[in-house]
């Protein structure tokens, strides 16, 4: 491969470029134990690869596929000795990281300890959530979709696909536990749960969680502050100078809800200094500003719709049957 | 099949009653295969018995390829202590493996009279089902009325269902169907 080279272990160094990247991605407890490159791997190492669980680097391999000659690092999970082959280039993209060390995992307890009455609502938002926690947050990210999911259990039954998910991430929550207390993993599952679900008249010698996983997606599913969330209708997603338009004098906009006393004596002057910023509307001669103050007017009126947390309300329409 | 082996002594009833239910549970023949003595190695100073190493000591019977085999007590159990305390070890089972260790020390008394009988008969029941569950490569389920719901939950009632929700149920048939030789 071009720009690297290889160790002893015959597995390439990664690039110097990229371990400065990786260096300021570090510094996130979420991603920490990330590997960056194939480099930092030797064989009999023991990663977690998001969505299948705990497996060991058996070594290199090359295939021919499609006329190329790739390389691919095989590792073999442990739980059925399933190969899996990883390209080189895509170890730091698909989220393969080190087994949680014991730290970690104490953490992850204490999180789960915690009290937590907040669960998500909206099926698309808590899907989406969960599926990029699974992928990219660590084994706190899988502690989180297990508790998320419980607290919404404790609500009303899931339905099957999320009773999957549930199951399926609970599954590698106990493994890696497991693995990284090295205990049995019905005993893991049973400290996974005392947390979870402790028994009457215990009390958990807890400490302070650890900071749930950030999660890097689109702005418009991220949860936001109520107090900014009330004023923000989303016009800065929509890339217009917010700015120039808060100066400006009010204008006009055709179908918008206005006193009738305001239409009947105001109407001239601001239709046209909205003219003046609007040349291209379609009449020169017309007064009235159709096209270009309706855009924002409007976009934000769908947007208070859509599933992410705009309001109560909306999220419960978006939510559908699947709730 | 699932193979029973009694390290206590316990009613013919009681045996009758648990691979009945156990049939039901999971569709596949259950037996007695009769009384051991109980290995001494895994007791504890306090009195209470290490449930690994006494299922790692547990005499072994004779079984096939996909057998399970559980083992029956009424020892107090312990399993080490984890990162908020000891969880209370109602019995023990290797996830996904072939044996299973269960103690009725923590039911309520067996007693003598119709319903306390059938109280522990029906405890004995759903406790044998959740560690073959857990044999079956079953997870705890949050469903209270689950026989997979953990056995210390405040939530299960003085005396919980003995049967498999429905996801538990199909999770179960399918690793069966799988692992019929």
């Amino acid at each position: 491969m071009p720009g690297t080279g290889t160790r002893g272990n015959g597995f390439p160094v990664k690039p110097s470029g990229r371990r400065e990247r990786d260096e300021g991605k570090e510094k996130d407890p979420a991603l920490e134990g990330n590997i960056a490159s194939a480099g930092e791997l030797k064989p009999a190492d023991r990663v977690v690869y998001p969505n299948q669980g705990v497996c060991r680097v058996a070594g290199l391999e090359q295939k021919d596929i499609a006329g190329q000659r790739l390389e691919f690092i095989k590792l073999t999970r442990e739980e059925d000795g399933a190969s899996v082959l990883v390209p080189l280039q895509k170890v730091a993209s698909i989220g393969l990281r080190r087994v949680a060390s014991a730290d970690q995992i104490e953490g992850v307890f204490h999180y789960l300890g915690a009290s937590y009455d907040d669960p998500e609502l909206d099926w698309k938002v808590r899907h989406r959530d969960n599926v990029e926690r699974l992928i990219a947050g660590g084994v706190l990210g899988v502690a989180e979709v297990v508790k998320g999911l419980h607290s919404l259990a404790r609500l009303r039954p899931l339905p099957a696909k999320e009773r999957e998910l549930y199951d399926s991430s609970r599954h590698l929550l106990v493994s890696e536990v497991s693995v990284s207390l090295g205990i049995p993993a019905s005993i893991a599952e049973d400290y996974v749960d005392y947390a979870l679900i402790p028994p009457a008249g215990v009390k958990l010698p807890l400490k302070p969680p650890p900071k749930p996983v950030e999660l890097k997606g689109p702005p418009w599913k991220r949860k936001k502050p109520a107090a900014e969330d009330e004023d923000d209708l989303g016009l800065a997603d929509l890339g217009l100078d917010l700015g120039a338009l808060e100066s400006e004098e009010p204008v006009e906009v055709e179908g918008a809800a206005a006193p009738e006393a305001e239409r009947e004596g105001e109407e001239e002057a601001p239709a046209a200094a909205a003219e003046e910023r609007a040349p291209r509307a379609d009449k020169p001669g017309k007064k009235k500003v159709k096209a270009a103050p309706k855009k924002p007017a409007k976009k934000p009126a769908r947007k208070k719709a859509h599933p992410a947390k705009a309001s109560k309300p909306a999220k419960k329409s978006a939510g559908g049957k699947r709730k | 099949m699932i193979r029973i082996v009694t390290l206590a002594p316990l009613d013919e009833g009681d045996l009758g009653f648990l691979t009945r239910t156990l049939y039901r549970s999971f569709g596949v023949g259950t037996e007695h295969v009769g009384d051991r003595p109980l290995p001494k190695g895994g007791e504890g100073s306090d009195g209470r018995f290490d449930a690994v190493k006494l299922l790692d000591e547990a005499p072994p019977v004779r079984a096939f390829a996909d057998d399970k085999v559980v083992y029956l007590t009424d020892v107090e159990l312990s399993i080490p202590e984890g990162p908020l305390g000891e969880p209370p070890a109602w019995g023990f089972a290797l996830q996904g493996g072939d044996r299973a260790l269960v103690s009725t020390f923590r039911f309520a008394p067996r007693g003598v009279t119709e319903s306390s009988i059938e109280v522990f008969r029906r405890r004995l029941a759903r406790e044998c089902t959740h560690f073959v569950g857990h044999l079956w490569e079953l997870h705890h389920c949050y469903d209270p009325r689950c026989a997979m719901h953990p056995s210390w939950s405040p939530a299960l009632s003085a005396d919980p269902e003995h049967d498999l929700d429905a996801f538990c149920r199909e999770k179960s048939e399918r690793r069966i169907r799988l692992a019929k030789t």
